[in-house]
């Protein structure tokens, strides 16, 4: 068997962040992912070659998931203070056509 | 009473801590942070759970580490918000004065036949393969139209010095319109110097022309490498830089280097050649996937890894000469080094975000096409014409600098908006690179997990900063070349 079946917990993890562990991921793997009815998030992992998906490789999938859970938090938590460090810096640059003149 | 306030002053006021922009990569068990400009610190897995769980302490070491490396602040700490801004705009400064490079192809003709050159003929038909003095006119209008204080004016082939008379009149008017354009002028002839003489040294001497050539390593490496009838082309490379020290001064010659197949066990001696020749640094290069690199197959006689374990064996080697007294800098390391451990950008074409095509350099070609880099030709000399952006007959300044042709691959490749690059610890220290990903997966941006140019930068970051932090004998050696 090539796929493995994979639930993760949809109050903790979110689609983007499965997602993003599988593109990250995706030089060695493929899949398919659904959200439950009951909110889970379903996700099959394909194998891109002959060898059957270990429980090495998705043991580093789950934790690649976390780690984008985590990135999702920093983001969010950054994201104001980050387009105010962007805004700042190129205020004076002449860079942003501000319609005026 | 004191000049200085107490220590306290500065103490944090409360534990309510805020985290500010960053990405991590954990590698080697430690998680690696970097902050978004790039300035970073290492931290363990507990230490990354309590950041971003809110888990910090008032006060401690970790916390004033990261506090300096601006990854968290107090709310109400404004001058952290300002320095960080004032390190972004340091790091993209160079975007509002756009354009500095400026390659003029004056021939596509060339006595060698290297197998890995995308563009050089073997011909004698000048009319077919030389710019006319017309076109290297209009390509001077463009050229001047850049809004960069400076402008370095590079010729390139072909074999350049096989349209000398060309090269002499473009620096003879480039120096006439700059007597009222004032521009920092710097022009360089790329050059394989088999047709050195004295007269081309003489107008080299009189107009501060500098020359950039090729060493590919010891002599029956580079003669394998670039062929010639008499397979003398390192002979005579070798006694050009001689020459070429000798009229014009040591720092008016620099060579590159472009590894092949038959490069690639052989990086020792490839360094050694340069040690002998006494250049005070070497650009370990990869085989760009364009041209006729790929049409010849030479771009898939390797893959990148084959490439990185021949870096890393350079690296060490160049490393263990500086400990011994020779002062060897690797270029690409040099490049990479300012972006990690400075907030400067050192504008290198193929690390920028947004990407340097167009916005650092500008490819004119001898039949009047402008491409957007000098990668871009050589996939047009595949048919692939996707990075012309206009011909300097047809076109102003203003069609090609917005054609679609530029924008659509800066937009689509820009790295804070790109698949995985916007998350990744190693983006500052990386760039986009629309030419490199069209020509080896069809599209701008390509997918990063499957990257060459991905996977290369990923692992010469990590080499550098692992040196960096363990290696107390290269540290003062990489915080040099940093700031060259």
């Amino acid at each position: 068997v090539q796929n493995r079946d994979l639930t993760f917990d949809g109050g903790t993890s979110s689609i983007d962040a499965v997602q993003r562990a599988l593109y990250r991921m995706s030089d060695r793997l493929s899949g398919d992912i659904r959200q439950a009815d009951g909110g889970e998030i379903e996700c099959t992992l394909v194998a891109l070659g002959d060898e059957p998906i270990g429980d090495d490789l998705v043991f580093e999938f789950r934790n690649e998931v976390l780690d984008e859970v985590l990135r999702a938090r920093i983001r969010e938590e950054t994201q104001e203070v980050r387009n105010l460090v962007l805004a700042v810096a190129f205020s004076k640059s002449g860079l942003i056509d501000t319609g005026e003149g | 009473m004191s000049k200085f306030r107490a220590a306290d002053r500065f103490a944090a006021s409360g534990s309510d801590w805020e985290m500010l922009p960053f990405r991590f990569h954990r590698t080697n068990g430690k998680v690696l942070l970097t902050n978004m400009v790039g300035e970073h610190l290492f931290i363990s897995s507990d230490e990354l759970e309590r950041l971003c769980s809110g888990q910090l302490p008032k006060d401690g070491p970790l916390v004033r580490r990261l506090r300096a490396k601006h990854v968290i602040r107090q709310p109400e700490d404004a001058a952290a918000l300002e320095l960080l801004s004032l390190k972004v705009r340091t790091r993209y400064r160079r975007l509002p004065s756009f354009t500095s490079l400026h390659m003029f192809v004056v021939t596509l003709r060339c006595e060698h036949s290297c197998p890995y050159c995308q563009v050089s003929r073997q011909s004698s038909d000048q009319d077919r393969y030389d710019m006319s003095w017309e076109t290297a006119q209009r390509a001077l209008d463009l050229t001047f139209r850049s809004p960069s204080p400076q402008i370095k004016i590079e010729f390139q082939g072909g074999e350049p010095l096989l349209n000398f008379p060309l090269v002499t009149a473009v620096v003879e008017e480039a120096e006439r319109r700059n007597l009222t354009e004032e521009r920092d002028l710097m022009f360089v002839i790329a050059s394989n110097l088999a047709l050195l003489d004295d007269e081309i040294l003489d107008f080299c001497g009189q107009h501060n022309v500098y020359i950039s050539t090729s060493l590919d390593g010891p002599r029956d490496l580079h003669n394998k490498n670039r062929p010639r009838p008499g397979r003398n082309s390192w002979e005579l490379a070798t006694a050009g830089i001689r020459r070429v020290r000798e009229v014009l001064g040591r720092d008016r010659v620099a060579a590159l280097m472009t590894t092949t197949k038959a490069s690639l066990d052989r990086p020792k001696d490839i360094i050694d050649t340069y040690v002998e020749h006494e250049f005070p640094e070497i650009f370990l290069r990869p085989l760009s996937p364009y041209g006729f690199a790929v049409k010849t197959k030479s771009f898939s006689a390797y893959d990148t890894d084959r490439w990185l374990s021949f870096y890393r064996t350079g690296l060490d080697y160049i490393l263990e000469l500086n400990h011994q007294g020779v002062d060897l800098c690797e270029r690409y390391a040099a490049i990479m080094l300012k972006k990690i451990l400075t907030n400067d950008d050192p504008g290198y074409v193929d690390l920028m975000s947004p990407a340097g095509i167009g916005i650092a350099a500008l490819a004119y070609n001898y039949d009047g096409d402008v491409y957007a880099s000098d990668e871009g030709r050589m996939l047009a000399e595949v048919n692939d014409h996707t990075f012309r952006l206009g011909n300097v007959h047809a076109n102003s300044y203003e069609e090609i600098m917005l054609s679609d042709a530029l924008l659509e691959p800066l937009e689509a490749s820009f790295a804070l908006s790109a698949p995985m690059c916007t998350d990744c610890a190693y983006e500052p220290y990386c760039g986009a690179d629309p030419v490199y990903h069209h020509a080896t997966t069809g599209d701008f941006v390509g997918r990063k997990p499957l990257s060459g140019f991905c996977r290369r930068n990923m692992a010469i970051a990590q080499m550098l900063l692992d040196r960096f932090e363990n290696d107390s004998a290269a540290r003062p050696i990489l915080l040099d070349w940093a700031s060259r």
